[in-house]
């Protein structure tokens, strides 16, 4: 994962250099064919502006993810061509992909087109890990670590280390089988989280918008979460619930199991507290609003997997908002006296 | 401007230097008609002081003042980067005449920083942290062997320490996620004699970026590491080190509190599902930090979801007590949730769920569905160990009840059509029981075993068995190979049912195969919270060919297949019973009922045992006909949908010449033989 340039602005530069432009030539030529309004050059494709929101309608229109879909077909060969800038551009739409086609599973649509692109990042990822798991061991703060030192420095290793999955092995999947769709889907998005540096502002807000769908429920009550609640909590509720609106009508609830919702969680934690996203007001809205009706789903499936994280996340959304007048702890401090 | 000034006796704005004060008034003027030299020599006489020194008050001003630019024009008249090289080349001359004094360093390094801070705030990151790093660099290579004095001027430490701290935020504002990177390394890993509040602000902060930044981390260099020592590994690891680090140091006083650490470390722990060590951090945490109910109700939520649920019942009855918070709703319905769990504490759950329906009001009454949701589950467990017929039915309609209003309020809740499909099939009310299924089914596009496994037991329930077999068949297609166990158990049954049993038992090798090689692809890690539900049960398998060959009276394979399951767990009431049946068919009936009284007593509530010894008292004569009836009574207090259990009761009705009751009990026998499942609805839960 870290061979790839990490920082947004080196990224672009120095990989084009090592892509194949015949390559990104012939995506360009099939993806004017498709999209005929879209004017796209080899050195545009990557930067230009239209190109999310015009292929964004095409996917969600009505038949856009049917096996015959030819912008279905341009995602996979794009992706499958193996050159990394276009792989990223592929991801972009990712967000959408799983959005709509989860959002669609209950209408019984073929979905063959988004499958096959989906199966194909299933497959890169399995690749790439060599079906690894990914685990994490938990630190054990008795052992002395580079940034601390520890009294008592056991060298024996009497405690097992405390091994976390992040993400199971994974097994090659040539269809997607419908038992197996949350895991294809889940472990879609872990490639879209280990590369969401790369990702655009829109697709992320795309993410968060699904992510509000596939709750299922509406979070506004969450809005003033936990703001006036010093004890007598309940009568305020009380007293705000005679002047509540109704609550919206909402639809598109997906099962949310484990293996989604653990990388969904992760993705909304970036869209929400990672560097200088709280500067995008778009962004911040689409995620807090995510986050509170995945909080709200939470407490409906009264599922603790769901309540810790998200309700941490909704409170450490506070403090990070945009225009939040927070104390600068880098600030000098301003005096009267003004001296050497 | 100048009147207000002058009114406000309180505070004296001036500056200070060498002893001298001046009105800050007086040189603010000129500033504001923009000049700066004159401003300066000003300053430079009224105080004694040189040019560089002058300018760097001004900068001061004007920066306290909110005028960046002017203040970045002040700090233009100052060649920053010369002076700073004066400082470092004066100490390498090692004069002591010509000795730095820490003082004229700060003086320096803080217009440097103020120039940085300025930047920062007109939005020009890269140049501000360019600045920035040139404050760490010359202090660096100033004092590059310590101070020359003893003490640290204090006023050179603050300045440095807030370069420190504002160097990775300034990189991170550019957008230059490595250099933020092996800024905050460089602050955490080198020696600039930060204070604690400054540390654990900069730990933080850095855990914050390396959890939530995406750009994923090299670990920290080799030459910085102790042997022994525990090294990160990757972002994730190194974050929790950070915050749990800056945790302890919260514990021994050393900072202040903060809470986002908590949060932080709540949310980065809980996404990898480590919820126990969460539990063990907030065990350890001091009392106060937290309110005590807080407290409770964050453990509770842990420790479930590390599947400790009885402790976690046990903090949430502390918390819900009627002095502590008995209202709180998430508390309220976890607890409900836990008790339906165990048929013991359904009534308890019934309680806090009938609790959680009372006070979703106002802001939380979208909650009241879950609470319904909650009292159906619990009530319906309640019913199983119900001590009379009427108190079973009358707790089983009050669960339908609420389950039937719950969803009307949870139209979309899936999981709540999936228990309603349930309960209506245990019911034996196999219509809604077949539209709550498909509903569930059509609602999770199939992609619950679950779902497909009630779809197929409901239809084999209406004597559907090909149309069920279709399902399992489809259902095998959309599942994955270590996850078919329940369906082949399934198949297989149907087989048995449909009169076909060779083929059953060529189900039942495929799944002797199947279960070969999950040995040999040994465990792959799983995630913590999944259980070991996709796994094949290799003594069911055993068990279950066990079953069919003695059906068919195939002794020898049966007494084989019976063996295994033996050596895979020796006493379970299950193959005792099978190896009773087998010793009945034999003929055997005295050790038949030895086999069955030994499994009564491993397991009292195995069902078909007692069944067994019952229609082996039968044989035996009259005498033990009360004893054949009270086994009977109880086998269907236990499971009243038991039909062989009904039609055993009336054989001995019979016997015993109440031909009445016998009639009763044989068409309740025929009856729930009409909507009899092939597995029991409740082996899918």
């Amino acid at each position: 994962m870290s061979d790839e340039e990490s920082s947004p602005t080196a990224g672009a530069g120095a990989a084009t250099a090592t892509n194949s432009p015949e390559k990104i030539q012939t995506a360009v030529e099939s993806l004017t064919a498709i999209v005929p309004s879209l004017s796209i050059t080899s050195q545009s494709l990557l930067s230009n502006p239209n190109l999310y929101p015009q292929i964004s309608t095409l996917l969600r229109k009505p038949n856009s993810g049917s096996g015959d879909n030819n912008l279905c077909r341009w995602l996979y060969d794009t992706f499958q061509s193996g050159v990394p800038d276009l792989q990223l551009l592929v991801l972009r739409f990712l967000p959408l992909i799983a959005g709509v086609y989860l959002s669609r599973v209950a209408d019984r649509k073929p979905q063959a087109g988004f499958e096959a692109v989906l199966l194909a990042l299933y497959a890169h990822e399995t690749t790439s890990r060599a079906g690894q798991a990914v685990t994490v061991t938990i630190p054990d703060l008795t052992q002395p670590s580079v940034y601390h030192e520890s009294k008592t420095p056991i060298k024996s290793n009497a405690t097992e280390p405390n091994l976390a999955v992040v993400s199971p092995t994974l097994e090659p999947h040539g269809t997607v089988r419908s038992t197996r769709r949350a895991r294809i889907v889940g472990v879609t998005l872990e490639l879209f989280y280990s590369k969401i540096a790369h990702m655009p502002a829109s697709s992320k807000v795309d993410f968060c918008e699904f992510c509000r769908i596939w709750a299922g429920q509406d979070g506004d009550m969450y809005k003033n979460f936990e703001e006036n609640e010093n004890g007598n909590g309940s009568e305020n509720r009380e007293k705000e619930g005679s002047e509540m609106v109704v609550p919206k009508k909402v639809e598109g609830r997906v099962p949310l199991p484990w293996e989604l919702l653990q990388p969904v969680m992760r993705i909304l934690g970036h869209c929400l507290l990672g560097p200088n996203n709280n500067k995008e007001v778009e962004l911040f809205g689409a995620a807090s609003e995510a986050c509170r009706c995945l909080f709200a789903r939470g407490t409906h499936d009264v599922n603790p997997q769901a309540i810790l994280p998200m309700r941490s996340l909704l409170r450490l959304s506070k403090t990070v908002m945009p225009n939040s007048n927070a104390l600068d702890p880098t600030e000098l401090p301003v005096t009267d006296v003004i001296s050497l | 401007m100048e009147s207000s000034e002058s009114e406000d006796v309180t505070t004296v704005r001036e500056f200070s230097a060498n002893g001298t004060c001046m009105k800050i008034t007086e040189v603010e003027a000129k500033l504001d008609e923009g000049n700066i030299e004159e401003a300066e020599s000003a300053l430079r006489e009224g105080l004694s002081i040189n040019s560089e020194e002058a300018r760097a008050l001004l900068g001061k001003l004007e920066y306290q003042r909110g005028n960046l630019e002017g203040a970045l024009r002040v700090f233009d008249g100052i060649d920053l980067e010369a002076a700073a090289q004066r400082l470092q080349s004066s100490i390498a001359e090692k004069q002591p005449t010509k000795k730095v004094s820490q003082h004229a360093a700060s003086v320096v390094l803080e217009a440097i920083y103020l120039k940085a801070k300025s930047l920062q705030k007109l939005g020009k990151c890269t140049e501000a942290a360019n600045e920035c790093k040139g404050v760490l660099d010359a202090a660096e290579k100033t004092f590059c062997q310590g101070t020359p004095d003893t003490q640290v001027d204090e006023k050179l430490q603050e300045i440095v320490s807030h370069a420190v701290e504002l160097l990775p935020e300034l990189w991170k504002g550019a957008g230059c996620y490595n250099e933020a990177l092996s800024a905050y390394r460089n602050a955490l890993l080198s020696q600039w004699n930060l204070g604690n509040d400054f540390c654990a602000r900069i730990q933080m902060s850095f855990a914050v970026f390396l959890l939530h930044s995406g750009v994923e981390a090299s670990p920290p260099s080799l030459a910085v590491q102790v042997e022994g020592s525990y090294v990160p590994k990757n972002n994730l690891e190194e974050a929790i080190l950070l915050l749990m680090i800056s945790l302890r140091k919260f514990g021994l006083s050393k900072t202040a509190w903060d809470p986002s650490v908590m949060e932080h470390l709540i949310f980065a722990l809980s996404t990898c599902g480590q919820t126990s060590t969460l539990a063990k951090l907030f065990e350890e945490l001091m009392p106060g930090i937290y309110h005590r109910i807080d407290r409770w109700n964050s453990l509770a939520l842990c420790h479930c979801g590390a599947g400790k649920n009885k402790s976690a019942l046990n903090l949430l009855r502390m918390s819900l007590h009627k002095h502590e918070r008995p209202d709180d709703l998430i508390s309220l319905l976890l607890a409900a949730r836990i008790c339906n769990e165990d048929p013991h504490l359904a009534a308890e759950g019934a309680g806090y769920a009938q609790r959680a329906i009372n006070n979703a009001r106002g802001l939380d009454e979208h909650l009241k569905g879950v609470g319904l949701r909650m009292l159906g589950l619990c009530l319906g467990k309640q019913a199983r160990v119900a001590s009379s017929d009427f108190e079973r039915s009358m707790l089983q309609s009050k669960a339908l009840q609420s389950l039937e209003e719950a969803v009307r309020l949870e139209q979309n809740n899936s999981d709540l059509i999936f228990e309603l499909g349930i309960q209506y099939a245990q019911h034996r009310n196999l219509t809604s029981a077949l539209r709550y299924a498909k509903q569930f089914f059509d609602r999770t596009g199939g992609s619950k075993l679950e779902g497909w496994r009630l779809l197929a037991l409901v239809l084999s329930a209406q004597k559907r068995f090909s149309e069920a077999e279709v399902v399992t068949d489809a259902a095998l297609d959309e599942t994955a190979k270590w996850e078919q166990g329940p369906l082949f158990k399934l198949k297989a049954k149907l087989k048995i049912s449909q009169l076909r049993p060779m083929d059953a038992i060529e189900i039942y090798r495929y799944l002797l195969a199947l279960v070969q090689a999950q040995r040999k692809s040994l465990g792959p890690p799983k995630l913590s919270s999944q259980g070991e539900d996709d796994k094949i049960n290799e003594l069911d398998v055993w068990h279950g060919l066990a079953n069919l060959y003695s059906s068919l009276s195939h002794w020898k394979d049966a007494e084989i297949c019976l063996q295994k399951a033996r050596e895979l767990k020796e006493y379970s009431a299950a193959t005792i019973h099978t190896e009773g049946v087998m010793f009945d068919g034999r003929g055997q009936s005295h050790e038949a009922l030895v086999s069955a009284a030994n499994a009564v007593l491993f397991e009292p509530n195995y069902v078909p045992c007692k069944i067994l010894m019952a229609s082996l008292m039968l044989k035996i004569g009259p005498k033990a006909l009360p004893v054949a009836r009270s086994l009977l009574s109880d086998a269907l207090r236990i499971e009243p949908t038991n039909r062989m259990a009904w039609y055993h009761l009336g054989l001995t009705h019979k016997d015993d010449g109440r031909l009445r009751d016998a009639a009763d009990c044989f068409q309740a026998a025929s009856m729930l033989e009409e909507s009899d499942p092939i597995e029991g609805f409740s082996c899918i839960l």
